[in-house]
């Protein structure tokens, strides 16, 4: 796994997944699981599917990134499933697999299997962020602290 | 058939599993001077601080985060799990999980084959039972008395809480305090001793307790007598875990158990472990592991009786009794038993362990099967009868504001007053548990939001983290446990067709909830809807009758979840006809052979039984020492 990987595709990675989860870049590297997300995506795409995923990237944050992700990922027979598990792996540190229509349009993985993908996925998962918790079972918030007024929302950055 | 080789050393007692009460028998005995030896089925889970680290990482990467997720479950030694659970169709039994189930309604309960015992996932509840509990017969015509009453007990519930580490205040305990309009006129009196109080203050509320409790005072109708009418009170429950230690207010001390104590010292982790003592710090995660040990397990105390007299006590684990022999006179001569040296690998060897005194403390249902399998304690026909649980509803609800769920212990406060009353002659009684989680027993909650977001409402980015907050944020729960009346029919039996592979019995359980219990569950529901109502709660609580646990009552359906209360297998009582035990534990037929564990409690009634398991450890272990002293036959 690389800490420090620039290349254009893992760059174009984290675009499509910052405008996918609503958390930036920089905050999904704060991760630290990018480069395990990375290539278990690797893994269960095909090729040329992925470079037909990453492709998109360059025209997003040029405005209108709502309608691009609507249109050329979300509604897509292809992309639209691998986005929707991307999201979820995101959120949940958790590989969801493609249904096996698609893999019987698009080619099977012997990794596109459910599962955690390590310890750290599961207490990174942005899901506890989001909801204003912690991870059950790690990042504790102290004593007493289940008695203090719920943690107001946090926006994208904040 | 392999031979079967003698251990060296004679022990004073023998024990039977390493869980809480073996871990209390143990300490009590060795402190008394005897020598002690535990046979445990299971692996050490904490030994180093590796071992116990393992568990919590095998946590995380668990996909159904269930009680036993964390722990080993090996196919030598198997441990019932939840995810067995499926409903009991025709006459065919359910055979795929451990548990063989009969039916009609699936047992929905589990526990944990290990050292330390189920007290390695336990929530941490530590309730007294109710004075009236002990008399179910004779105030309300239902199940048995036990006998002896709540006075008898109350001094090992001292000894009990000090040694859990409970953290509660007396003054919030009581019956009055709680809210209970009490079956009998004096419950309230003397519920504690004077000047008793418990060994840390109480686990700070939630802010969702705080939420449920705008609706104090709220008028409920339980009964046909207006008089019966209850005010709702949010009250918050005793728990075994760290807290901040009580500085006595008596320069004597405070009483427990006739001894006066000082300052409780509470303790950390087993093991050469980092963590020493520290209070609860929140993970949310008390089922299925404490990751710092805050919450109290039983090797802690089993950690005390090695140092109190190192030589005195051997734990053997690894270790599965397979036999209890018997010789010409009726006494207990040995335990057989297997001990496996691979986890996982059904190869064992045959020994036998001798002691003067034996006893079974494996859980009420391993205590049973072991019973059977060794054709003993057969007098009565009560052994593995009256096998109850808390059957377990939940309600669950989006509450009209941000709540703060999933954060801290579990549960931190619950509604007691449905725990007595007069209503009792035809309801069951029940506690209305505040859950501190959201939605995660009842749907798998953050994780099912997340994906139905995702894949049914088509969110995503800051839209999908919206609504994941909104959703969340919101989510209130509460958890209804009624009690079970002991019925004949709800048993544990062995059957030659099924055993494990290690070539044991495997329990198989026939279950039911009579109309009683039903009728409580009902009664609680209906509680549920008034609360939701009065807080502006959107009721999103669904029973499907594809659920395991579907039962219907009154024309409407419910579903029910095990609560891992396994109790009344082995029931104590008054005569050999009515019960497997006397009152301090000794079985009827083998003057030299206890049964100890929640398995001894004639009935359930409302608190969870780990406490009253727990001070009845303490009462058998004074009759142990006893006759370990007096030697010989009678």
């Amino acid at each position: 796994m690389s800490q420090h990987d620039n290349s254009p595709a893992h760059q174009a990675f984290l675009t499509v997944s910052a405008a996918l989860t609503g958390y930036n870049s920089a905050e999904l590297q704060g991760t630290g699981c990018t480069g395990e997300y990375w290539h278990q995506f690797r893994q269960v795409l095909p090729e040329e599917i992925l470079n037909r995923f990453l492709s998109h990237a360059q025209s997003l944050g040029q405005g209108d990134d709502d309608q691009i992700i609507r249109q050329t990922y979300l509604s897509d027979r292809c992309l639209g499933p691998i986005a929707r598990s991307l999201i979820q792996l995101w959120y949940t540190g958790q590989w969801v697999p493609l249904s096996q229509e698609w893999r019987e349009s698009y080619g099977a993985s012997r990794f596109d299997v459910v599962k955690i993908i390590s310890t750290r996925s599961y207490k990174e998962g942005l899901v506890w962020d989001a909801i204003g918790a912690h991870p059950m079972g790690a990042k504790q918030q102290g004593f007493g602290a289940w008695a203090l007024e719920p943690p107001r929302k946090r926006e994208a950055g904040q | 058939m392999n031979a079967i080789t003698d251990d060296d050393r004679t022990y004073d007692v023998v024990i039977v599993g390493a869980g809480f009460s073996g871990a209390i028998l143990a300490k009590e005995l060795v402190s008394a001077g005897h020598t002690v030896l535990i046979l445990e089925a299971g692996a050490d889970h904490g030994k180093t601080w590796e071992t116990y680290r393992s568990y919590l990482d095998q946590y995380y990467l668990s996909l159904a985060k269930t009680p036993n997720s964390p722990y080993p479950d090996l196919p030598t030694l198997p441990s019932p799990s939840v995810l067995d659970i499926t409903a009991v169709r025709g006459t065919e039994p359910d055979t795929n999980g451990y548990f063989v189930q009969r039916g009609p309604l699936p047992f929905g309960s589990n526990y944990l084959r290990a050292y330390g015992g189920t007290s390695l996932h336990w929530l941490g509840t530590s309730l007294r039972m109710m004075p009236a509990d002990f008399e179910m017969q004779s105030r309300f015509g239902q199940g048995v008395d036990w006998p002896f009453g709540y006075k008898d007990i109350r001094s090992d519930y001292e000894r009990a809480e000090w040694e859990i580490g409970v953290s509660a205040d007396a003054e919030e305990q009581t019956p009055r305090a709680l809210g209970i309009k009490t079956s009998g006129k004096h419950d309230n009196r003397g519920y504690f001793a004077k000047g008793y109080d418990f060994p840390m203050h109480s686990i700070p509320s939630s802010y969702i307790d705080g939420f449920f409790a705008r609706a104090d005072g709220m008028p409920i109708e339980i009964g046909e007598d207006p008089k019966d009418t209850v005010k709702l009170k949010v009250s918050r429950t005793p728990q075994g875990r760290n807290s901040t230690p009580r500085k006595p207010k008596n320069a004597n001390g405070i009483p427990v158990g006739r001894k006066m104590r000082y300052q409780f010292r509470p303790r950390g982790s087993t093991g050469p472990f980092a963590y020493m003592g520290q209070r609860c710090e929140g993970n949310s995660s008390c089922i299925p592991i404490c990751p710092i040990q805050a919450k109290y397990n039983a090797m802690k105390t089993l950690e005390d009786a090695k140092h109190i007299r190192k030589h005195h006590m051997k734990t053997i684990t690894q270790a599965v009794a397979s036999k209890v022999e018997l010789a010409e006179s009726g006494r207990v001569s040995g335990i057989v038993y297997k001990k496996y040296s691979f986890s996982g690998v059904a190869q064992y060897e045959l020994r036998r362990a001798k002691g003067k005194q034996y006893v079974l403390a494996g859980g009420a249902v391993e205590n049973v099967t072991l019973a059977l399998a060794s054709e003993i304690c057969r007098t009565s026909g009560e052994l593995g009868r009256n096998l109850m649980d808390h059957p377990y509803m939940m309600t669950w609800g989006s509450a009209p504001e941000p709540v703060g769920p999933f954060r801290g212990p579990g549960s931190t406060s619950s509604y007691a007053n449905f725990r007595d009353g007069t209503f009792r002659d035809r309801t069951a009684a029940h506690r209305l548990e505040i859950g501190n989680w959201g939605w995660n027993f009842a749907t798998g909650a953050p994780n099912t939001d997340v994906a139905r977001f995702v894949e049914q409402e088509n969110l995503f980015g800051k839209a999908l983290r919206d609504k994941l907050y909104h959703d969340v944020q919101r989510q209130v729960r509460i958890g209804t446990m009624v009690e079970q009346l002991p019925r004949s029919t709800n048993r544990v039996t062995i059957d030659p067709a099924y055993r494990t592979p290690m070539g044991e019995y495997r329990p198989v359980i026939s279950y039911d909830l009579d109309d009683y219990s039903r009728a409580g569950l009902a009664t609680a529901y209906d509680t549920c809807t008034q609360i939701f109502q009065r807080l502006g709660i959107r009721n999103h609580t669904a029973y499907n009758p594809s659920d395991a646990g579907y039962f219907t009552y009154d024309g409407r359906g419910y579903t029910f979840f095990g609560a891992g209360h396994l109790v009344g297998t082995h029931r104590i009582g008054t005569h050999p006809r009515n019960s497997v035990t006397n009152d301090v534990m000794r079985t009827w037929d083998h003057d030299n052979l206890w049964m100890v564990g929640a398995g001894s409690m004639p009935t359930i009634a409302t608190s969870n039984p780990t406490l009253t398991m727990s001070a009845m450890a303490y009462r058998a272990s004074r009759a142990i020492s006893d006759a370990v002293r007096k030697g010989g036959a009678k």
